[in-house]
């Protein structure tokens, strides 16, 4: 059965190319969801069963860090996969956003390649 | 700093892994002032080590033909798709930069991307600026990359 991918990412351009880089992927996913930024993933996390998340770092209003921040205290999403995909990919950020739950990061520009091989394990 | 090389490498690698059109990219432009013919900009600030400005600018054919193959749809207008790709592609290329400078130890911060569009703009390089404009030139035509930078 396939999954459900949530993407989180303010530009509208990205969620498309994430989500055609998914297909190109090879990744069964069923329902492809999307927020433009961190608040709204919450909200669509609490309304939907979402098996993995995919998010930005740099957004306007709840950022990719802050996000992580407030689904880690939410036992109900708290263990959901994020992959961080971002230009911000320095080890410092890094580091940060898996202190609070990131399971993985893909730098843009990416390939369908580069997201198989990070969202692969996680499925 | 080696500002050119480090935007030609980022610049080449986006185009390649996420637009799919083949890029040229040429030598920076000598010191003068030249009508680029311009409609759209993406600029991104980066702050840190040092400060700059990246702007990416592009007629509008230009940017449409961009636009269109970052979305894999036909754009006809300088919308807020158009803006939001090149937006994207300014982001995309001062994290390049980013990542490329901390290698050497220079550690810089990203702003958020913003993009603007109107009429024909001329670009004024001074003799002696701290400043590197370059053209890149795909089959729908040539755009600028400009980055404007200075010292703490």
């Amino acid at each position: 059965m396939g999954k459900t991918v949530l993407i989180v990412d303010d530009s509208n351009t990205m969620r498309k190319i994430v989500s055609r880089a998914l297909r190109q992927a090879g990744i069964d996913f069923s329902e492809i969801l999307e927020a433009s930024d961190g608040q709204e993933a919450l909200d669509v996390l609490a309304k939907n069963k979402v098996d993995i998340v995919l998010s930005d770092i740099n957004m306007p209003n709840m950022t990719g860090l802050e996000f992580l921040k407030a689904k880690a205290e939410n036992a109900a999403i708290k263990d959901i996969p994020v992959v961080m995909i971002s230009t911000e990919t320095g080890a410092d950020i890094i580091d940060q956003a898996k202190a609070l739950g990131a399971k993985g990061a893909v730098k843009k520009p990416f390939t369908p390649d580069l997201i198989n091989e990070t969202l692969g394990p996680l499925l | 700093m080696e500002f050119y090389p480090k935007l030609k490498a980022s610049i080449e690698e986006i185009f390649a892994t996420m637009i799919f059109l083949d890029l040229t990219a040429a030598e920076p432009l000598a010191a003068g002032t030249e009508d680029l013919g311009c409609h759209v900009s993406a600029m991104i600030g980066l702050s840190g080590d040092f400060n700059a400005l990246l702007g990416i600018h592009c007629p509008a054919k230009v940017g449409l033909a961009i636009g269109s193959a970052m979305l894999g749809m036909e754009l006809e207008e300088i919308d807020d798709d158009t803006k939001d790709a090149l937006g994207e592609i300014s982001n995309m290329l001062a994290g390049g930069i980013k990542e490329s400078f901390a290698g050497e130890n220079v550690n810089l911060l990203l702003a958020l991307p913003t993009t603007i569009s109107g009429k024909s703009y001329k670009i004024n390089t001074p003799s002696g600026s701290q400043r590197v404009i370059f053209p890149c030139e795909i089959e729908a035509g040539r755009f600028y990359i400009d980055f404007k930078y200075s010292p703490r």
